[in-house]
């Protein structure tokens, strides 16, 4: 179990709370800001800075990780909403050090230049992926139509999932 | 997060009535926060408390009875209508509009009664629950009322809840055999967006048909004197012609940063006559 000591720099005058959750399959416990968003708790506290913050108001999705099997807004959900959840980032999508599947479809795709919005399109397009092997282009664009790309034009972003859905069903390993 | 605040999550509705009792002004209830947080982050809110009524074991309640209808606590996410087969086939109009709310990730937080609470008056949920007459259930510390949907709204972001009041559930009458519904989104684009105008048309078993709309009035309206008219007359080949003719003298549409009044008369007319269209078309896809 990892201890972390709370040392967000936010200032606020109320106490802090336990949280105790699961991050990338590790237990995670924590004294926590009441007014700490999980974005800023996975970010300042947990230094997964794979999760990014964009607009802080639940419009970009650059902060979308996965909380108990659902892609939601790490900035829209208080740190202490996530008591008892599992969440998923970018970091645990890796196996063992290597890229994904997913990942490496982004790649080869070229499904990202500034790459900023990638660890919550990833997010996103993992969510469906577990929920829908075989997604059709609506759904996929459906799925990742709260995350906001500026570089690519969308199109290798929709191709990279389509090709890594195809290799997760062959049976490929995530 | 800008703002300080302690956060609570009580596990009975006991518990949770007693502190709203205790702190009314300066407590805000916690559903999906997808738009609390947004206000807190904004400063336009700055509650001292935030009650969190999402352990409440009556706010996670989603249930269907036949000849009854269906109870949707305030836990309840957006999505979850979305996804509901059940809801698809009773509530057409409900599933359109939870699959028109904001985006995936939001719809996985954001909740129903959460939706209404806030009271924007580009609700997307309030129209399939104004054409459902959707009844709010409230609870507090002095007892419970059950308020109609079509007399919660007072305003833009305004309702008659008060502040010690805490609504546990949202219920929908079953709407019977026949029933066609649709609700009709238009935004500026096709992905996430704000309604430029919303229309949810229900046309019963009986041929009766109800009709709401958001973003077009202060708050969200159920359009009673158009249904009037054209009830009145029965329904037939010209009512969704006659329903686009006449809808601009109900509703009180503003121009702002969205649309202009003008367009959004003009794109309430165009909705209308679709959604009536495909109810007396049988309901299939719209």
């Amino acid at each position: 179990m990892r201890e972390q000591p709370s040392n967000t720099g936010e200032t606020g005058g109320t106490d802090r709370v336990r949280l105790s959750c699961v991050v990338n399959g590790e237990k995670v416990s924590a004294l926590v800001e009441p007014h700490l968003t999980l974005l800023s708790f996975l970010r300042q506290e947990l230094k997964l800075l794979g999760v990014k913050e964009g607009c802080g108001e639940g419009e970009c999705g650059a902060c979308t990780v996965i909380m108990n099997g659902n892609a939601v807004n790490s900035c829209l959900t208080l740190a202490l909403e996530a008591e008892g959840a599992r969440i998923l980032t970018v970091e645990g999508l890796s196996n063992g050090g290597g890229l994904s599947a997913l990942q490496e479809e982004f790649v080869k795709h070229d499904a990202l230049q500034c790459g900023f919005c990638t660890p919550g399109m990833l997010m996103s397009a993992r969510a469906l992926l577990d929920r829908n092997p075989d997604p059709g282009t609506e759904e996929i664009k459906e799925a990742v139509a709260g995350n906001l790309c500026r570089c690519t034009g969308y199109y290798p972003i929709l191709e990279a999932i389509t090709a890594a859905a195809k290799r997760e069903r062959e049976g490929e390993q995530r | 997060m800008v703002g300080s605040f302690d956060y609570l999550r009580p596990q009975s509705l006991a518990e949770a009535l007693e502190f709203l009792h205790k702190q009314p002004e300066t407590c805000r209830v916690l559903a999906g926060g997808t738009d609390l947080l947004v206000l807190i982050r904004r400063s336009v809110a700055s509650p001292a408390h935030l009650l969190d009524i999402k352990a409440l074991p009556e706010t996670g309640r989603f249930e269907y009875t036949l000849g009854e209808g269906l109870l949707i606590g305030a836990a309840v996410t957006v999505n979850r209508l979305a996804e509901s087969p059940l809801v698809r086939e009773k509530y057409p109009a409900l599933a359109d509009a939870a699959g028109a709310l904001a985006t995936y990730q939001v719809r996985n937080r954001a909740t129903l009664v959460g939706n209404i609470c806030n009271a924007s008056p580009g609700s997307d949920l309030a129209p399939a629950l104004l054409v459902f007459e959707a009844r709010v259930r409230v609870k507090s510390l002095n007892g419970s009322r059950e308020i109609p949907i079509d007399e919660f709204f007072t305003g833009v972001k305004k309702t008659v809840l008060k502040p010690d009041e805490l609504v546990t559930e949202v219920f929908l009458p079953d709407p019977g055999e026949g029933d066609k519904s649709v609700y009709l989104k238009q935004g500026r684009v096709k992905g996430h967006d704000l309604a430029v105008a919303g229309v949810a048309v229900r046309l019963t078993g009986s041929k009766k048909l109800c009709l709401a709309v958001s973003a077009l009035a202060p708050a969200p309206l159920r359009l009673r004197h158009l249904e009037e008219m054209l009830n009145a007359v029965g329904f037939d080949a010209v009512t969704a012609e006659k329903a686009a003719l006449e809808v601009e003298h109900f509703i009180r549409p503003i121009s702002d940063i969205r649309a202009s009044a003008e367009y959004r008369k003009h794109i309430a007319a165009a909705l209308l006559k679709r959604a009536i269209r495909h109810c007396e078309g049988g309901g299939k896809s719209a």
